[in-house]
């Protein structure tokens, strides 16, 4: 089967300055990632490892430097702004650290936003935020805004958000920076479940015991895997 | 990488076309909505300057409508032929003779020869004051509708061609003659310059003229036979006339018949000695008049215009940095660059429409009112083609101003966007 994530010698440099002052920071330095369909990754390591670089760049926000890289088995390189566009809001969910729910927007259109992006018909993408907020246990919550729900609840319609996608891949950034202890664990409970209804999931987090939840743990240092490249 | 080309590849379910522009609309709306408050102070700038531009046009156009119907109640659809006085010559040197009204009976025109000279009447013993004396036809106001009758009846065709000694006054003749009193059934006692006298029985008083010409047309005169004033005055020679009016008979056309009137003129005492004017013409400078002001206090109006525009593109930027996290979001979501330029596009170009349409309402109202009070303004106007040009013109500043705030927004890095705080 295609694996989800593949990539070989991706390397991602940053320039700043100019003529003989440019400093240039090696961000990623050769990384070679496989994630297979059904994975439940954590990408784990200190901060200036480059995992935040390599997660925008697994998400289709940043592109390589060099090195190849294909999602869902569609090479990402020398794609366009607008066809990079598509192709994250067709196979990539991400789901935020600090959830970004639009605030006067209520759950269910929160949730429908990336279909608006797909033109989907009105109905039918209020008909599948609809069931993608169900299958969060927030069906009762519909109507309600961001502001009306708890940490613990806006982060679940962030991830009714990226189902609804049904995207290859769900991609969350510290999903549990910003929540308590009780909601962490109904969270890293949902992504279980997730996981074993067959979803690709890759969780960035610092935090250990997010870390233990994941099959597998890809240990990223000074811009390379040090652990856990291959299943 | 060539964005354009590549985004030309995509499949259509990604393109821009792919999203429903009722959707944009919408969005834009909702947005607009959340901030009340800073939606409708941004812009009244807008609002001002469409209702400024709109109220001038629409005052323009019933100002000439007023004046073209004041001018047609105190002159009709007439040609007036006059000698020419611009080369120093004496009044009496190019009469309008006898001959030349035959030549003008067979134009689609009623002939009114007049006769003007100037005379006296005592308003105190001992003291004289001068007033007009026009002769003209018997049954004026049956032979030009301009004039007519308060009081009393006009002196009749068999009493002009009798000359008999009756006269009909204006209304200021008719209170500066009888002041306080009835002057209908009076005589009036009139002196020539060189002293001779004259004795007028009035039959009648003539309506003051109405409209904004009426202080034109109030002038003291006293309306007596021709026949009457070429027996009686020392200066006036029979035969000849000294002005004479043409209205035109229904369906002629003033300009046709004008130049028609000029030929016989100059066929007859050759060009320049006569000016042919009509009230056509009056009303063509007085509409070029009126469309120089209209252009002026529009192009002020549109200034107005402007700064709603700089106001709009203000809020505009502002929104975009506020929104910042949002647009990272939705690009995240997948939105592309052209989906999020379109969006804030929208966003001015609504936001503007909106303020033209209340700058159109208020327009409107205003004109409603003016029309109201204001006796000058008889017909209210507001035009769809003004209507149209001024929500166009709105929806433009919008487009114009909204192109800075979308393009900054578009080019946001998503990356930078979702973490701006």
């Amino acid at each position: 089967m295609t694996p989800v994530v593949q990539m070989q010698g991706v390397t991602k440099v940053y320039r700043s300055g100019s003529g003989s002052r440019t400093v240039e920071v090696h961000a990623l330095r050769g990384v070679d990632l496989t994630i297979g369909a059904g994975e439940y990754v954590a990408l784990m390591g200190p901060s200036g490892s480059g995992k935040s670089t390599l997660m925008h760049i697994i998400g289709l926000l940043d592109s390589p430097t060099e090195g190849e890289y294909s999602l869902g088995g569609e090479p990402v390189r020398g794609l366009g702004e607008a066809q990079l566009a598509r192709v994250r809001n067709q196979r990539v969910g991400f789901v935020f650290q600090a959830f970004f729910l639009l605030p006067r927007l209520t759950a269910l259109h929160n949730v429908a936003l990336p279909l608006v992006y797909r033109g989907v018909p009105v109905a039918e993408r209020l008909k599948r935020a609809k069931k993608a907020l169900e299958s969060v246990g927030l069906g009762d919550r519909l109507d309600h805004l961001p502001s009306e729900l708890s940490g613990g609840q806006k982060q679940r319609v962030a991830i009714a958000r990226a189902l609804v996608q049904e995207p290859d891949l769900l991609l969350a950034d510290e999903p549990t920076g910003n929540l308590d202890s009780k909601s962490s664990d109904e969270i890293m409970a949902l992504f279980d479940a997730l996981h074993r209804q067959g979803k690709t999931i890759v969780v960035v987090t610092h935090e250990p015991d997010v870390g233990a939840r994941a099959q597998r743990i890809v240990r990223l240092r000074d811009g390379k895997v040090a652990e856990g490249s291959m299943a | 990488m060539n964005p354009a080309k590549n985004a030309s590849q995509s499949p259509p379910q990604a393109s821009l076309s792919g999203m429903n522009p009722l959707e944009n609309f919408r969005m834009a709306f909702e947005s607009l909505w959340g901030n009340k408050l800073r939606s409708f102070l941004a812009l009244l700038g807008i609002v001002i300057g469409v209702f400024a531009v709109t109220a001038m046009i629409s005052l323009g156009q019933m100002a000439t409508a007023g004046i073209t119907q004041d001018l047609e109640a105190v002159a009709g659809r007439s040609i007036f032929v006059q000698p020419n006085f611009n080369e120093g010559q004496d009044f009496s040197s190019a009469p309008i003779r006898e001959e030349d009204l035959q030549a003008l009976q067979a134009l689609p025109v009623t002939v009114i020869p007049q006769l003007f000279t100037s005379i006296q009447y005592e308003s105190k013993p001992g003291e004289r004051r001068s007033m007009q004396l026009q002769g003209t036809p018997g049954d004026l106001p049956r032979l030009d509708p301009t004039n007519k009758i308060a009081r009393g009846r006009y002196f009749t065709d068999l009493e002009a061609r009798g000359g008999l000694a009756v006269a009909v006054l204006s209304d200021r003749a008719a209170k500066d003659l009888f002041p306080g009193r009835e002057a209908v059934g009076q005589v009036a006692r009139l002196y020539y310059p060189g002293g001779a006298r004259i004795d007028l029985t009035v039959v009648g008083v003539l309506e003051p003229p109405s409209g904004i010409f009426g202080g034109y047309g109030s002038s003291a005169t006293v309306y007596a036979p021709i026949q009457l004033i070429w027996n009686t005055s020392p200066t006036a020679r029979r035969g000849e006339y000294a002005f004479v009016i043409l209205p035109l008979k229904k369906g002629a056309d003033a300009q046709q018949v004008t130049r028609q009137v000029q030929r016989i003129f100059e066929s007859r005492y050759g060009k320049g000695k006569y000016q042919v004017q009509s009230t056509e013409s009056f009303q063509g400078t007085l509409r070029s008049v009126t469309l120089i002001l209209q252009a002026l206090l529009g192009a002020i109006a549109g200034l107005s215009l402007l700064v709603g525009g700089i106001g709009i593109m203000n809020i505009m930027l502002v929104s975009v940095t506020e929104r910042t996290r949002e647009i990272g979001l939705r690009k995240a979501l997948g939105a592309t660059s052209g989906q999020i330029r379109q969006q804030f596009l929208i966003e001015a170009v609504v936001l503007t429409l909106v303020g033209g349409l209340l700058g159109v309402l208020l327009a409107a109202g205003l004109l409603l009112l003016i029309t109201a009070t204001v006796p000058f303004f008889k017909v209210y106007i507001l035009s769809p083609t003004t209507v149209f040009l001024a929500l166009a013109v709105s929806a433009l500043v919008g487009l114009f101003f909204g192109v800075w705030p979308a393009a900054r927004a578009a080019a946001l890095d998503p990356i930078e966007a979702l973490r701006y705080e």
